[in-house]
């Protein structure tokens, strides 16, 4: 009987002692885990594949009850202002026929003065519309998931809200994509200011307005400057508008997207055809950039 | 031997209330903005979900459920993997000395000392993620989600006692 009590006891703490080594392996893995990050290995990339692959259908089951009541919502707010809505598209309309005689008129004078320049013009680009299904609202974090179906679709790609540059690929598994928002830490976009062609780095720093970095100090910069893509680095083509400078504060230049990503429902995935190796030097990444569907 | 099988299923998905609810609330945080209408104003209520859990049902909710809620705090933000994890298990180890004195305290002082945790874990993510990029992370950001988490504790803790009911009857202990 005092045996059998002993060896109870010595099962209890044995237990007892077991459990705390596997907080202890718990605890080691979260901070191996962080070890890892750092030198961007392919098990974190890895496991970060996997997890976008099973949460990727349930946060599309999860925002199809919400998209349906949002569609409810909007169509009987459409109705409502059907009249005052028809009233402003017919004037629109107007003045956007006028400016469609303007526009056939230069694409001519364009094609005429393109041929007296002999210019090659650049490969069109290829793109796939994609759904947002979720929405990372954490400060610490600017990230959308989009669901991309069975479309060919690479890490580093430019992802385009309405007409500018919204963010780039960052994983890409099965069908779903986890994008990085210009507006998040981990970020960097190569610039130019439109007007006087002063070179930078868009970096986000998970505010709503992403700060010009590695400006000159004798840069020409004024608030309201259009930011564009610059194509250094062979990241993303030259030209493609992000923003505007909204706020010049000593060294501190804000820069605020051009695109509402609050409401932004689907965006564009574009393909410019950039290789792989290319993708590689501007993420930094040992990995392929074309990810594994 | 199939009751029992059965038995052991249906205690496995009912002790795993608290982790498929906090995993849930996550997932519902996630509905693009476009929809709710709101911009970033949403809670961390994967944090408040273990504050709540761990010191109510802490049993059922252990350092394996923290390391689960805190995987997939990970893989649905851009944080470094690991972060979040090493969070949410040290908000665990934190409450676990406080959680036999406030377990049967008011709500108001509850809800205070998640404030202070709360306040503890996010000045902690601030510094690791500071110097993972090293970078000074802007603070009115994180103080901002910080409020919210606060603000929202409340709403979120309601939605958790809504799923307490329908934990196994013998093993709730208040």
């Amino acid at each position: 009987m005092v045996r059998r009590s002993v060896l109870l006891i010595q099962t209890t703490e044995l237990k007892i002692l077991l459990r705390r080594l596997f907080i202890a392996v718990l605890f080691f893995c979260s901070i191996f885990f962080i070890l890892l990050s750092t030198v961007d290995s392919p098990l974190t990339s890895g496991i970060n594949k996997a997890a976008l692959r099973i949460t990727g259908p349930i946060m599309q089951v999860v925002e199809y009850p919400a998209r349906i009541l949002h569609r409810a919502y909007t169509y009987l707010y459409d109705i409502s202002r059907i009249y005052l809505d028809n009233r402003e598209l017919r004037a629109e309309n107007k003045q956007m026929l006028i400016l469609q005689n303007k526009v056939r008129s230069l694409e001519v004078e364009n094609q005429l003065l393109s041929r007296l320049l002999n210019y090659t013009p650049p490969p069109e680009a290829n793109f796939i519309s994609a759904k947002i299904i979720a929405e990372s609202s954490d400060n610490f974090t600017h990230i959308l998931f989009v669901y991309i179906g069975d479309e060919d679709v690479k890490k580093g790609q430019i992802v385009l809200g309405e007409e500018s540059v919204i963010g780039r690929v960052d994983t890409v598994s099965g069908q779903y994509a986890k994008v990085i928002l210009v507006t998040d830490i981990n970020s960097k976009i190569p610039v130019v200011v439109e007007r006087t062609r002063a070179r930078g780095i868009l970096s986000g720093d998970n505010t709503e307005m992403p700060s010009l970095i590695f400006t000159r100090s004798t840069a020409d910069i004024q608030e309201g400057d259009v930011i564009v893509t610059s194509g250094v680095g062979g990241m993303f083509p030259a030209g493609l508008p992000i923003g505007f400078v909204s706020l010049l504060q000593n060294n501190d230049i804000k820069v605020e997207t051009l695109a509402d990503i609050s409401r932004i429902e689907y965006v564009r995935i574009v393909d410019y055809g950039l290789s792989t190796e290319q993708v590689k030097i501007f993420d930094g990444s040992s990995e392929s950039g074309t990810d594994e569907r | 031997m199939k009751d029992s099988w059965h038995e052991k299923w249906r205690l496995f998905w009912l002790h795993g209330i608290p982790l498929w609810t906090t995993l849930l609330l996550m997932f519902l945080c996630l509905i693009p903005s476009d929809l709710v209408g709101i911009s970033r104003f949403c809670p961390t209520v994967g944090l408040i979900c273990v504050y709540y859990w761990s010191l109510k049902r802490s049993h059922i909710f252990g350092y394996i459920s923290a390391f689960t809620v805190g995987f997939f705090m990970d893989v649905l933000s851009s944080s470094p993997l690991g972060v979040n994890i090493l969070l949410v298990m040290l908000m665990v180890f934190a409450i676990q000395w406080p959680a036999r004195y406030f377990q049967s305290a008011s709500f108001s002082v509850i809800w205070f000392i998640f404030a202070v945790i709360g306040l503890g874990v996010f000045v902690l993510k601030w510094l690791l993620l500071s110097i993972y990029y090293n970078l000074l992370i802007s603070p009115n950001e994180i103080m901002f989600n910080y409020l919210a988490t606060v603000m929202f504790y409340p709403l979120i803790v309601a939605i958790n006692i809504g799923m307490q009911r329908f934990l196994p009857q013998e093993r709730i202990n208040e």
